[in-house]
Formats: C-alpha cells, structure tokens, sequence
C-alpha cells in the first residue's frame, strides 16, 4: 500500500503546472491561473513567489484593462532568460537556435549539411554556431538543457542514431557528441524529428487541444510521429513511427533500408524524381520544379505527382485504419505534396479507408511550418524543466 | 461542426430575361467548415454568389442567416451580416500600402484626421490572426506585392470587419504553386478560426486540399451537397460534367432538362 503524495511531492507538481501553463499560454493573469489549475488564491501566489525567485517567471502589472476593480498581477515566464538550445539535424542542412521559456525563437543559424557527414563531425559544427549565438546572453541566463532532433531511429534511452538510412548513418552517437560539446551540466535529449515535430504541434500549433494525431513528416524518407490518447507513441526502444517502411509492395523498389516496397520509396523524394524522369536531381527544390511542371501541364510530371498522391492516400488509410486520428498533419515535403495532389490523396484515403474511422479525419498542413523541428526539440530540454521547476534551475 | 448552418439558402431562382440561371438552389455553409462550391462553366457558380452578396436580387427563394429569415436587397445589407466575398480581380489599389486598402473606404476617423495608428494595428493583428508571416511592411504598396501576397491582403481584408461568411472566387487561379499552398493554407485557418468560408473552384485540387463540403451545381441546379469524406475525384467530377454520379445528384426521370447534348466529357473541369 502507498501513502498520499507528501506535501513536498503536491508543491512539486503544483510548481510544474503553473510554469507549464505560462509556458504553453504566455502572460497570464493570477486570476486566470487561479480558475485555471483549480488552485485557491493565496496558493498561486506563493507558487509564483518561488518560480519568480528561482528566477523563472516575472509579476508585473497588467495593461489597461478597462474593468473596474483591482487589476490582478500578470505572471509572466522569463522568455529571454530561461532557455533551450535546440538542434535539427536534416539531410541537406543543420539548424540550430535558442528557444526561450514561453516557445519563441530568441534566435538561430542554419549551415548547409554536408551529406555524407558522422556524428563526430556534425557536433563541432552545431557547438560553434551555438557558440556564436550564446555571445549575447546575459550573464543570469539559465539554460535548461539541449534538444535534438534528427532524422532516423533515435534509441531513447542515451540518443544513440541506431539507423539514419536517409543521411548514411548507422550506430552514430549524436546525444554524446553534442553533450560533450556543451558540457557535463547540460543535459541533451534526442528525439525523431516526426516525432518532436507531432510533439511541438501538439503542444502550440495545429494540434492543440487534439488528443489522437498522426503528423507525416517526409524528406527523402518518412517518418510519422504518433500521439494517441495525449501521449506520444514511441514504442519500447524509442523506434516507433516508422511508417515510411510500411511494406506496400511485395516486389517493389529497393529501400534505403535494406527491404522492398517500403511505402517511402512510392512517396519519397526519389520516386517522385524517377517517375517524373528526373532522376539525376535531387533536393526540395528538385520536387517543386516537378509540381510547378505539374501545373503547368507537363503529362509526365503529372502522372508522377497524381501517382504519389495516390500512393500516400493509401498509406494514410492504412494509418487511419489503425489508429483512428482526429488530425492528420503532413510536414516537410508531404505538405508540398498533400497541396499538390489532395484530390488524388483524399479520393484514395476515402475509397480505401473505413468509413466510421474517416468520417471526422482532418487533413491538415503545420502550424508552425519548418520551425516545428526546432520547437519540439527544445520542448524535449523543456519537459525535464516543467516536471520539477526548482530542482533544475 | 456546429448543426446549424450559419448561412442558409432555399429554393433560390433568377432568371436574366428568358434565360433561367439559377432553379430551385439549395446552398449552406457552416461555421468552422470550408464549403467549396463547384460546378462547370456557366453552371451559376457566380450568379450565385452576386445573390448573397446582394448585387442581384433573387426572383424566389428564401435566405437565413443563424436559423433567422433575412432580406438581401443590396452589398450594404450583405456586409451589415458580415458576409464578405474575395472576387477574383482583387480590387486592391496598386498605389495605396497594405493598411489603406485594408480599410479604404472605411477608414477609422480620430476628430478630423485618420486614425492611423489604429489602423496599422488592427491591420498587423489581423494579419498576425491569419499567421501571415510572408508579409514584410504593412506601409508596402500593393503594387511590390506578389500574387500570393495580394491574394492574402485580398483575404485579410475581408476578414478585419468581424466578418462570419467569407466567399473565395477562384482564389489560387493566378499563382504558382508555392503560392497556391500558401493561399489554401490560410483559407483552411480562416475556417479553423471558426469562419464559414466558401471557396469557389475549378481546381479539385484544391476543393480536396481544404474543403469540407462540397455542394456541385449543374446547369443551375444543386446536384449535391456532400461531405469531402464521402467522396472522390472522380464521382465530383461526374457530377461536374453529368449532373449525376451513381445515386449522388440528378435522378435519372429528371434528365429531360438536359437535351443540350453529350453530358460525358468536358476535359477542362477534371483537372
């Protein structure tokens, strides 16, 4: 048997929801934080007190409000002060940027990716140009810890990158290579850039406030992050949500991967150049030129267009099928080729799916565009912060 | 997806002269939902929409707006229920910036002089609502926008006046594709900030992109009003052409309207 949680475990959760809610919500007023999380008065005003001494949130008084009466203080989080570093590791560029409490960029750079690059070489080059952007911070800064997001199967447990198909990688320890580069006291998290991506979304974009969402995320590969029910489906090992190895075909094309058929080489960048006959190109903007011939009327690009809208229709009632999703939101190329191809995707998805699991789907592009990468890793360094405020500060 | 639609019209006929346009149209859009309204050439696509936003008058018919019965007589009264329509030609001003034609006409006074700082806000909320990031200067003149740009003041516009029926015509016909994603976008988040918003399109593309209704019209008729999940390309596109697709639009004792001839093919409207 257990006893009730003791005071100090209450205060320690109470302490978390309210900096969560200024984290998800912005300023917010005492009396609202009060109807909000269901706490009395003189109890908001404490927890403020001790997140505003750890240095974390600032009070201040609100702008006109217009009403009679006292105005109540405005809880603010320390947008400039307490920060995340967050890392995108992608096939044809790195980005990194500073991401305050609150979720605003403070600020990034973008390097070109040299393809073929280790994990040993990428860390260096993501710590100088965080280097270059920590100059500024004020000497009271707080920094939470470091997210990074990357394009392969990410082990949750150390953030070793088990397999990157798409960049070449196999067993690269990318979380140790960038921890040592910050530090022993800043912690790095790893995550799947499908996965922080569906996470950020959830949290501030497109999916706020929706429980059960599938977020497709494409490149030269695809990947899906999973949230069923609020909570992110990773599986056992960190590995879940590979869905652009779905075996659609049996004797299909040769993946990255080693199989056959995988469902990403009958949406990825490369089927989409091949069918198009432009196999020799390679590059997001390789695919758009494919749809903006597409517009134009060129009859082989748009076959090839209508052929991966069709596939991705298929693969996307598959999905449906089997987990029943209010929202759908396709990022990085699958936006450029859900808005190319829509009546091809839905016409499929609506042919191929079960009615009572389509019925309330909705398909959606992101929120947040390409930045969603960046907000979900430092959402990553976040979450350590939110579940125990004045431990980590 | 609220019940009761926020705009209803029934039984509407116009005739121009001895030419029947419109005959017996039923047509709802509803609050959070993007309807698109589809329909060849010379179906009543237009006609229509001039009959909400109150530049025809209808010869039947009855119009609702919130489950209440309204009259239409002229734009004023349209606007007064916060209908808005976005027509294709923009009507934008190339030698006025971004706020003056955001509010040209109805420009905010302070005494004697323009209000300018509150149009400027209102303006950059508006926009900020929208998430239009592709805008640099609100004191940009129209005429260094691009297409897409234009189009999303265009739409911008229409959204500032607490408007609640938002009517698109053909709103990506002139842009490239990147820019035809951004414009769908922002009609699919006029919606999910709770607008009803019609858009009137040839592209399928696009009316699968963001729709969630589809109402098809066929030689002025509504043929169907359907959900865009029940539905695919190819039976939109029948109905389009046929006025029928399988036990969707027309039943088949009602086709002696169509004597004009082949209802098979017609290659423009199946892009």
């Amino acid at each position: 048997m257990r006893a009730g949680p003791s005071q100090d475990e209450i205060r320690r959760q109470n302490l978390g929801a309210l900096l969560r809610y200024v984290h998800m919500h912005g300023a917010t007023s005492r009396a609202e934080l009060t109807t909000a999380l269901g706490l009395n008065r003189s109890t908001i005003g404490a927890l403020t007190t001790d997140l505003a001494a750890a240095g974390l949130v600032s009070e201040g008084a609100p702008k006109e409000t217009g009403r009679a009466g006292r105005p109540s203080l405005v809880v603010r989080p320390e947008s400039a002060r307490v920060h995340a570093y967050a890392y995108s590791i992608e096939v044809d560029r790195l980005r990194v940027a500073r991401i305050g409490l609150g979720g605003g960029v403070l600020d990034r750079r973008e390097l070109a990716r040299p393809r073929g690059i280790t994990a040993a070489d990428a860390a260096p080059l993501l710590a100088r140009a965080a280097r270059e952007m920590q100059q500024p911070v004020s000497a009271d800064a707080i920094c939470v810890g470091a997210g990074v997001a990357v394009c392969g199967l990410v082990r949750r447990d150390d953030g070793l990158v088990r397999l990157g198909p798409t960049m070449g990688w196999v067993d690269e320890p990318i979380g140790a290579a960038i921890g040592a580069e910050l530090g022993p006291d800043v912690p790095v998290v790893v995550g799947n850039v499908a996965d922080v991506a569906a996470f950020a979304e959830h949290t501030r974009g497109a999916a706020t406030g929706c429980d059960n969402l599938i977020y497709l995320y494409g490149d030269v590969g695809v990947g899906a992050g999973i949230i069923t029910g609020g909570r992110r489906l990773t599986g056992h090992g960190g590995y879940g949500g590979e869905v652009g190895h779905m075996v659609v075909r049996r004797d299909g094309t040769r993946c990255e991967c080693g199989s056959r058929g995988c469902w990403e080489t009958e949406i990825g960048e490369h089927a989409l150049l091949r069918a198009a006959g432009r196999s020799d190109a390679q590059g997001r903007d390789a695919v758009l030129a494919v749809f903006e011939a597409a517009d134009r009327g060129d009859a082989r690009a748009q076959t090839a267009v209508r052929t991966a809208g069709d596939w991705l229709g298929f693969g996307v009632a598959n999905l449906v099928n089997i987990f029943n999703p209010e929202l759908v939101i396709f990022g990085g190329a699958m936006r450029d080729l859900y808005l190319a191809a829509a009546a091809q995707v839905r016409s499929r998805l609506n042919a191929s799916a079960l009615p009572a699991c389509v019925e309330h789907v909705r398909l959606r592009t992101p929120k947040l565009g390409d930045d969603a990468a960046l907000i979900g890793a430092a959402e990553l360094a976040f979450d350590r912060l939110l579940a125990d405020p004045l431990d980590v500060s | 997806m609220s019940a009761t639609p926020l705009l209803e019209l029934r039984g509407i006929d116009k005739s121009f002269g001895p030419v029947q346009v419109l005959r017996d149209v039923a047509f709802s859009a509803f609050p959070g939902q993007v309807t698109a309204l589809v329909g060849d050439n010379g179906a009543g696509k237009s006609t229509l929409v001039k009959c909400i936003s109150g530049i025809y008058p209808t010869d039947a018919g009855e119009f609702l707006f919130n489950g209440r019965p309204v009259s239409i007589h002229n734009p004023r009264d349209a606007a007064a229920l916060g209908i808005e329509v976005v027509y294709q030609d923009l009507a934008l001003c190339d030698n006025l910036d971004i706020v003056q034609n955001m509010f040209l006409g109805r420009e905010k006074r302070h005494g004697l002089v323009l209000d300018e700082p509150t149009m400027e806000q209102m303006a950059a909320d508006t926009l900020a609502g929208l998430s239009v990031r592709t805008v640099k200067s609100l004191r940009q003149q129209v005429s260094s926008l691009s297409g897409g740009q234009r189009q999303t003041v265009a739409i911008a516009k229409a959204v500032l006046w607490n408007s609640k029926v938002v009517i698109l015509d053909e709103p990506t016909a002139a842009l490239g594709v990147a820019q035809t994603a951004q414009v769908l976008e922002l009609v699919r988040r006029l919606a999910d900030n709770g607008l009803a918003v019609v858009l009137i399109s040839h592209n399928m593309n696009d009316v699968f992109a963001v729709s969630d209704r589809i109402a098809a019209l066929y030689l002025g008729q509504m043929v169907a009003e359907v959900k865009t999940t029940d539905i695919t390309h190819a039976q939109i596109v029948e109905l389009i052409t046929a006025g029928r697709s399988g036990a969707l639009g027309l039943s088949s004792g009602n086709g002696s309207n169509d004597t004009g001839g082949e209802p098979a093919a017609a290659p423009g409207a199946a892009r």
